[in-house]
């Protein structure tokens, strides 16, 4: 049975797409965003969570361990027993069923508001056969589709959801190649090509670009993206998504540390927007 | 809003409105009669006793309220000494710690005395002495009735020449003008029959008094007029907004504001909108003006609850959700006809009709007009879990399928329904020994029967059952299915061990339990099934008439009192990792923390559980949201397609409160910080630093939800 591995499901999200949805995120990605909020996400396998400031060090985890924490096969005993969620096992498998099971859940409230499912990551088309299948499914089940993408994956794998894809949430995170490059970790040019052909292939997309301060927020960098879309297409919409610290902790929980950037400023926020409208 | 009504704000939230009682004198040769003609004698002495409040400002008047000197009315039931015996003896005082006494609520028959007058009601008084000319007793009482309605008329043409003395002291023409309409409209209603908007709301305002409680669904009775009087140039909006803001003023006033209660926005509640006895949605330009003329005012009382039908428009459900979250007094719920007019036809034996009049009053009660609420009070169902795993323990050790457990639990439930049952009887025995004279006229059946509406002269009345606990019963039921018979974690006698050691030596299978435990309000298959099943349960057992002569609708709030606290006291620990002593659950919706899925999951559970509408009496689902949530406009739009789904889906009420966790524990150290934090409680709303501890920590401990 086609499995795929998650990082979590998210009913009653109201930030990934129309109206109320479900948001099913992936977990592995193929960038390595400087300022990614989750930072869980990358791997693409299950890996141990330990959130060192939430821990009172009552030794409970090493007690229940098979291992005494000298190894670890993630079995998740330790993490059933803490008792102040120091821990946790992030990463689970699940078949397509599974999923659609959880999605339908919510179909009355999608029904309603316009909303549906939202595939996200990590990466949600670096799974592209459980992604294809479930798409597939979620359509025979008259549910509105959308796939949160950074688009750096061959065409050759939207061709394979395209049919069953009602809308993108196309980031586009940095115009510039090399600083693209520097910050994400490859150049943006097989990204930027692809959306290129979405539009041509009249895909509905909302474009979507998380500003961080000193990388990305200036007038001229914002201007540079709105006159290149406006040479390839018309995004139903264009969001941009302020930069937040909340990955801080995830970063430390995963024994990386994080980058921290600035939080943008409310009028920056504006003046940006104001040049997008 | 226009100066009048200001003054009249500044008056009413200083206090100033508020009606001190007169002392009454009565002459002690009274005892020479029997006690039902002394009383009625009494009672129409004090009414002509007490003073009208007629202001510069005014353009109603008729508040009043009984000192307990003589039995009053229903609602307040002062000088009730049964029912005073009664609450010394177990008002929060449980009996078997199953079974509280409480309040009950009525609702008049507005409609009736706006559209036939009381000289209507004093022809049915008199059709109603021929047909029990031979009933001596009948006569008698029915004989109290004719008195009381001629001394509210009378006490209304008092009103009508104060009105005139007090037009001749004032130089501004448009107050001489209203005084001179108050006089002239006193004159004629209550008496006879309302002919316009006007006198249909002064007709309600002088007779108020006496059945104190919900105002019922003025945008139904009062409409006619509104719609006639707008129609031919009589009326404009604007002038029956003021209206409509004095009345509103009047509800507020009738608290003492010495009290708590005046702050608290669990009185006088009432409905607007709901199904139509045509089958379409009520809600009309009226219930539009009511809501606005409310939110106008920065008063705590009345609140109003839209009842939701599926012929509601989304326009209409956002308008309330936005004043409700423009509302800094918080006075506006949401009930949803579907489930409940299902519920009341089925138990209750009302016709589609009848059903269809229902209103919500005091914090979450509901009744038709001219009727009352009777019944259980409230009951702690969570004791049949305690009877099940402590006194049945060896039976279930020796259950060998989770039918088995259900089916002994099941048992225990029944032997408690009964009992609380059996408890309420009695409750009602000590109320039927008052005889209350002041609000029959305003009720259905007492009149036509010749009995006080506590004495079984009610033919109008709704019986309801309170079990509180619900969740925690669920919950117990669930994890039992979960860890011993589906997961096989472990067996059903080392929980009962677990339990019987109130957890202690059992911390690991605890923190297991409130980790992975399959708890009500995710939206998993095994938590849904069990409540289903237990809402099937109560269904089954409600299938005979009670001793009202009914079935039960069944609801789960706890009023202003710490139910779930008391009846929490003195069990012991229940399998949902409840410790001994610890307070129970109430509502449905408020999950302590225990659901992890989301809103749109705690929504499909409570919406879906009851498909039997057992539920659908005085029951809450309280839902604690991030405030960005609702301020944000975007996101505002999607709530509004959230609780609409929600209702379409089955679910019976919601209100919603929105502050952070931080928020309230910090408010509960120092309230003095927090003076205006408003909270939605059980049915109402309040200042939460004026709440008791229970309902302070049971706030803080419901699960928020945010993005």
């Amino acid at each position: 049975m086609n499995k795929a591995i998650f990082f979590d499901i998210q009913r009653n999200s109201f930030v990934d797409g129309p109206g109320i949805r479900t948001t099913v995120f992936f977990k592995g990605c193929n960038l390595k965003c400087a300022w990614c909020h989750n930072p869980e996400s990358q791997s693409a396998k299950p890996q141990m969570m330990f959130y060192k400031d939430k821990c009172t060090g009552c030794g409970k985890c090493k007690s229940v361990c098979p291992y005494h924490l000298e190894q670890c096969e993630l079995c998740g005993k330790c993490t059933l027993y803490c008792p102040v969620d120091a821990r946790m096992v992030c990463g689970k498998e699940h078949t397509v069923d599974e999923v659609l099971k959880e999605v339908l859940k919510d179909k009355a409230f999608y029904e309603t508001s316009g909303g549906g499912v939202t595939f996200s990551g990590g990466e949600c088309m670096l799974q592209i056969g459980f992604l294809a299948e479930i798409l597939k499914k979620c359509k025979e089940n008259g549910i509105h589709t959308a796939v949160d993408t950074a688009g750096h994956i061959p065409f050759e794998s939207f061709e394979k959801i395209l049919p069953y894809t009602d809308l993108f949430l196309y980031d586009i995170k940095i115009f510039d190649r090399q600083k693209h490059k520097q910050y994400v970790g490859v150049s943006n040019e097989l990204i930027l090509e692809n959306l290129k052909k979405l539009f041509e292939r009249k895909a509905k997309l909302w474009i979507r670009i998380p500003i961080i301060p000193d990388v990305n927020d200036s007038i001229e960098e914002i201007q540079k993206i709105k006159d290149f879309l406006k040479t390839i297409g018309t995004a139903e919409k264009i969001e941009l998504l302020p930069y937040h610290v909340m990955g801080e902790n995830k970063y430390r929980a995963i024994g990386k540390e994080p980058q921290i950037f600035k939080t943008p400023d409310a009028e920056n926020m504006k003046r940006l927007k104001e040049i997008l409208d | 809003m226009n100066e009048r009504i200001k003054k009249l704000i500044e008056r009413t939230v200083k206090g100033e409105m508020w009606v001190e009682p007169v002392k009454t004198e009565y002459n002690r040769t009274d005892l020479f009669l029997s006690p039902i003609k002394m009383s009625a004698k009494r009672v129409c002495e004090y009414i002509l006793n007490q003073e009208l409040l007629i202001l510069e400002e005014s353009c109603f008047t008729g508040l009043m309220r009984f000192d307990g000197s003589v039995e009053g009315d229903i609602f307040s039931k002062s000088g009730h000494k049964n029912d005073d015996i009664a609450m010394q003896n177990f008002y929060n005082k449980p009996v078997d710690n199953l079974m509280t006494f409480e309040f009950q609520h009525s609702v008049g028959n507005f409609k009736k005395i706006i559209n036939r007058g009381l000289a209507g009601i004093k022809d049915d008084i008199e059709k109603s002495k021929q047909a029990h000319k031979s009933d001596a007793s009948a006569l008698e009482f029915l004989q109290t009735q004719t008195d009381l309605c001629d001394s509210i008329i009378q006490r209304a043409h008092i009103g009508a020449k104060k009105a005139i003395e007090k037009a001749t002291e004032t130089e501004k023409q448009d107050y001489k003008e209203n005084l001179i309409r108050l006089s002239n409209g006193l004159k004629k209603v209550p008496e006879q029959p309302a002919e316009n908007f006007y006198e249909a709301v002064l007709s309600l305002y002088f007779c108020y008094p006496f059945i104190p409680d919900s105002i019922g669904l003025i945008d139904r009775y009062l409409y006619p007029f509104y719609k006639k009087d707008i129609m031919n140039g009589k009326l404009t909006e604007e002038k029956a907004k003021e209206y409509l803001q004095e009345l509103f003023l009047m509800l507020q006033a009738r608290i003492n504001k010495a009290s708590d209660r005046f702050y608290r926005g669990g009185e006088s509640h009432f409905c607007i909108g709901g199904y139509l006895e045509n089958g379409e949605d009520g809600f009309n330009e009226l219930s539009k003006l009511i809501v606005e003329s409310l939110m106008e005012l920065p008063t705590w009382i009345p609140q109003i609850s839209l009842r939701w039908t599926e012929k509601t428009p989304r326009e209409v459900l956002k308008f309330m959700l936005d004043c409700e979250r423009h509302d800094p007094n918080k006075r506006i719920a949401f009930v949803n006809d579907e489930p409940r007019l299902k519920g009341l036809m089925e138990y209750t034996g009302l016709s589609y009709e009848e059903a269809v009049n229902y209103t919500m009053m005091g914090c979450n009660e509901l009744a038709l007009p001219g009727g009352m609420v009777f019944g259980f009070d409230p009951f702690n169902i969570v004791r049949s879990v305690e009877n099940a795993f402590y006194k049945r323990a060896d039976d279930l050790i020796n259950a060998h399928s989770f039918d088995e457990v259900y089916n002994i639990y099941e048992q225990e439930l029944f032997a408690d329904l009964w009992a609380a049952e059996k408890i309420g009887k009695g409750f009602q025995d000590i109320r039927r020994r008052d005889c209350n004279l002041v609000s029959n006229i305003f009720l259905e059946g007492p009149i036509e029967n010749a009995k006080s509406c506590t004495q079984g002269g009610l033919t109008r009345y709704i019986p309801v059952g309170l079990p509180i606990g619900l969740s925690n019963v669920i919950d117990s039921l669930s994890i039992t299915k979960q860890f011993v018979f589906d997961e096989k974690i472990i067996t059903i006698r080392e929980l009962i061990e677990a339990l019987k050691n109130n957890w202690q030596g059992y911390e690991d299978l605890h923190s297991l339990i409130l980790k992975k435990g399959n708890f009500f309000g995710n939206d998993d298959d095994c938590s849904n099934e069990v409540a289903k099943r237990l809402f099937a349960s109560i269904g089954e057992w409600n299938n005979t008439e009670n001793y009202l002569g009914k079935k039960w609708v069944f609801g789960n709030l706890i009023g202003y009192n710490e139910h779930h606290k008391f009846f929490g006291s003195a069990l012991k620990a229940t399998p949902d990792g409840r410790f001994a002593g610890d307070a129970t659950n109430f509502g449905i919706g408020q999950s302590q923390g225990k659901d992890r899925n989301g809103l749109t999951a705690l929504l499909n559970s409570v919406a879906k559980c009851d498909p039997e509408a057992v539920l659908t009496g005085p029951s809450v689902t309280n839902v604690l949201i991030d405030e960005k949530l609702i301020r944000d406009d975007d996101n505002f739009e999607k709530l509004v397609d959230l609780f609409q789904t929600y209702f379409q889906n089955g679910g019976t009420h919601f209100q919603l409160t929105y502050v952070s966790k931080e928020d309230l524990i910090n408010a509960k150290k120092t309230p003095e910080e927090y003076k205006n934090l408003r909270v939605r409680v059980s049915g109402f709303s309040d200042y939460f630093i004026f709440l008791n501890d229970a309902l302070q920590d049971e706030i803080i401990t419901r699960t928020k939800h945010t993005q």
